[in-house]
């Protein structure tokens, strides 16, 4: 069967490659030859199935361990956009008062800045592709700071231009920051549903490698069965029922995963974003408030941006009854506060927006910080667990297509050395 | 033959689709906002209008020999009476005129007494009033809406502004001058080409300062505003009127203001077009004002150490 090519004699002895491309031509010569190759491509693709379940089990697992990741990290820009607003809301008080401003207030103003600078370095190395966006917002927050600095000089000393400093202060935040946040949550928010989507259609992937591999090996069947007229191979067969287990046991696993990363996305991460958006813009409609104040009869425009950041927070807060009784509380404290303020009675508006007493504007707008807070670190722990929990068995799966791949090429191969053993 | 070439094409589909598996879990870097065209675009920098010609822009209507207790014939003094407050447009930054006190709280100044002066008249107690605060280009605007009664906030009588407010006689003249830094040999804008000078949006200050074609200009909402700027290196001088200039330099020893008056700016308290009984009540009040020495007190108090002791009064024009 087999046929010797000779060089002709006077062409120069063949190279190492040559001699290796003939070898390989004068085996995959007639019948035998074929079937060398179609066993080399049953092993590979068997292989190829066992990398590919390990690929769809690893990247599953990386899609929950990245979904939780951003999902922390929406967390964090919610309370870097928290700390900067609030930061701002006690300087503006603090101007609203006169005088120096009390020493507490002061105090938490820093620890407002100095939480608002951890978060930056923190969601930097969370999440690299943040890094240029994060870097222009910590020369905002440092322009901020500074304003704020030659403002509280400027008060120290009497003179009326800390006010304007603190104006532009403000307005800087507004305008520089703010923006750079808003950016950074909706990038980060899409992160977590491109991880979800990617998670809960692992699967498909998965099936079609594994048709296709089950595919191959029915074909190759066939081949083997018409050229050597036996129609059952043992090993085939096994190697069939190895890879046709693998798909199914796989697809179902992530068909599964996908359900519960479904309710992790209808549910705790829900939560998590509407409490997360709830409570900055309640942060942003109390710096509002001050705002207005201080501007002292033309602070229309920051009592517009008060009722939209209100309206917007009503709205999050629907399907939670006590914080949802909390905000209406605050919001009508507030509306005594503008009441006072509109009928001329500016001093007492200001002692109102600035009492820290029992039932005043600043104890409910507290209460409603307080659960909104708790609430929130309870959503995101649960999140996170969740999507834990739904890829455990992720890691041993990993192992276990890579074994099947191994076990369905060793039966391909031994089923194609059986028939090739018949032509030695 | 034929199975074997699907057997091959089977295995090519499958290693692409192990590849295509194979996916980067890079992001594409969050994308920075867009920049906004202009932070700081002042809301009605009005571009040098053509001056109205009209006879006399410091005449204003005839008040009644005193200040008028029965109120039958001044329906919107007798609605602000009934209101309990009288509501007063002007700055909360302006040292000397109207400048919030960080200290207390309290708004005071020149302009501020004035207010005070009529809220006196009206209710027997200078306290009755509400201060709303408003930008240099929003003091038009405020009157015309009818959201305050007056405006007392350096406010500069011109022929234009007749056109959409009324005016209660002048009473203080004021001129332009400019503040440059402290080693500045400049004394005037015309040494000053080349240069950013800062002037408030809608002021007559700016209006002037577009005049010099050499000179840059940049604008803010307020005087204190330019100061700011002017502080920061955004601006190498301001232009306003020496009143206003006097209180920013109070704030800034490393400021000076320089040179003669420039231009003549003549005061006049801004009310709604249609109020003319309020102007003419708010003339009576500012006549006595000026005669029983309360004028000149406040003068003192407030603008001497910057700006010499109290000159005359103006001599009030009437007859509009």
């Amino acid at each position: 069967v087999t046929q010797t090519v000779t060089a002709p004699a006077h062409v120069a002895p063949p190279g190492r490659m040559a001699r290796f491309r003939d070898s390989a031509l004068e085996a995959s010569r007639g019948t035998p030859g074929r079937m060398r190759l179609v066993s080399a491509g049953l092993v590979i693709l068997c292989l190829l199935l066992g990398l590919a379940g390990e690929q769809a089990f690893r990247a599953t697992r990386g899609s929950l361990d990245r979904a939780a990741a951003n999902a922390a990290q929406v967390v964090r820009l919610g309370e870097l956009q928290i700390s900067l607003v609030s930061a701002d809301a006690d300087a503006t008080n603090a101007f609203l008062v006169g005088g120096l401003e009390p020493a507490e207030q002061r105090a938490h103003y820093d620890a407002a800045a100095q939480r608002a600078a951890e978060l930056v370095a923190q969601a930097a190395r969370a999440q690299p592709a943040d890094v240029q966006a994060l870097a222009a917002l910590n020369t905002a927050i440092q322009a901020y700071t500074g304003q704020i600095e030659l403002a509280r000089a400027n008060n120290r000393q009497g003179l009326p231009v800390g006010a304007q400093y603190l104006r532009n202060a403000s307005s800087g935040l507004r305008t520089d920051a703010l923006p750079l946040l808003e950016s950074l949550t909706a990038a980060n928010q899409q992160r977590v549903q491109t991880e979800f989507t990617h998670a809960r259609q692992a699967w498909i992937a998965l099936t079609g490698v594994g048709l296709l591999a089950l595919a191959g090996l029915v074909l190759a069947s066939i081949w083997l069965a018409r050229r050597t007229h036996r129609y059952l191979n043992l090993p085939l067969v096994g190697a069939g029922v190895v890879i046709l287990v693998t798909l199914i046991a796989g697809a179902v696993g992530l068909l599964t995963l996908g359900g519960s990363v479904g309710s992790v996305r209808d549910g705790p991460y829900t939560d998590v974003q509407a409490l997360s958006e709830a409570r900055v813009e309640a942060f942003d409609a109390k710096a509002n408030e001050s705002l207005t104040l201080i501007s002292r009869g033309s602070g229309a425009a920051f009592e517009k941006a008060w009722q939209v950041s209100s309206a917007t927070t009503t709205r999050l807060v629907e399907p939670y009854p006590v914080i949802k009784t909390q905000w209406a509380e605050y919001v009508s404290a507030h509306r005594a506060i503008r009441a006072l303020d509109d009928s001329g009675r500016w001093d007492r508006a200001v002692a109102a927006a600035t009492s820290r007493a029992d039932n005043s504007a600043n104890a409910k707008f507290d209460a409603f910080d307080d659960s909104t807070s708790r609430a929130l670190t309870q959503s995101a722990a649960a999140t996170d667990r969740d999507l834990q929990s739904a890829g455990a068995w992720l890691s041993l799966a990993t192992w276990l297509a890579v074994a099947a791949g191994l076990l369905a090429s060793l039966l391909s191969w031994w089923g194609l050395a059986q028939r090739l053993e018949e032509y030695r | 033959m034929s199975a074997f070439r699907a057997v091959a094409a089977t295995f090519t589909a499958f290693t692409v689709a192990a590849l295509g598996a194979c996916r980067s879990s890079g992001y594409d870097a969050t994308p920075l906002p867009k920049a906004s065209a202009s932070a700081t675009a002042s809301p009605s920098a009005s571009a040098a209008t053509p001056a109205v010609t009209c006879a006399n822009a410091v005449q204003s209507y005839t008040p009644p020999s005193a200040v008028p207790t029965n109120l039958s014939g001044y329906p919107t003094v007798d609605k602000i009476r009934t209101r309990g407050r009288l509501i007063v447009g002007g700055s909360a930054t302006s040292m000397l005129l109207a400048a919030r006190n960080p200290i207390s709280g309290q708004i005071e100044g020149f302009d501020v007494d004035l207010a005070r002066q009529v809220a006196k008249a009206i209710f027997g107690d200078p306290d009755k009033i509400e201060r709303r605060v408003v930008t240099t280009a929003d003091r038009i605007p405020v009157l015309q809406d009818g959201s305050v009664d007056l405006v007392i906030s350096a406010m500069t009588m011109t022929c234009d502004r007749w056109q959409q407010v009324a005016f209660s006689a002048e009473y203080y003249r004021a001129g332009q001058k400019v503040l440059v830094p402290l080693g500045s040999k400049a004394t005037s804008l015309d040494d000053l080409g080349g240069q950013r000078v800062c002037a408030p949006g809608g002021s007559t200050s700016l209006d002037k300062l577009k005049t010099f074609p050499d000179v840059k200009f940049v604008t803010a909402a307020t005087h204190t505003g330019c100061l700011v700027k002017f502080q920061q290196g955004e601006a190498d001088a301001i232009t306003g009127d020496d009143t206003v200039l006097a209180g920013l330099a109070a704030q800034d020893p490393y400021a000076k203001v320089v040179g003669d008056a420039f231009t003549s700016e003549p005061y006049g308290i801004g009310v709604p077009a249609g109020s003319k009984d309020l102007v003419r009540y708010v003339n009576a009040v500012l006549a006595k004002t000026i005669s029983d020495g309360a004028w000149k007190a406040s003068y003192n108090h407030w603008l001497a150490p910057a700006l010499g002791p109290a000159p005359t009064p103006p001599t009030p024009v009437y007859g509009r």
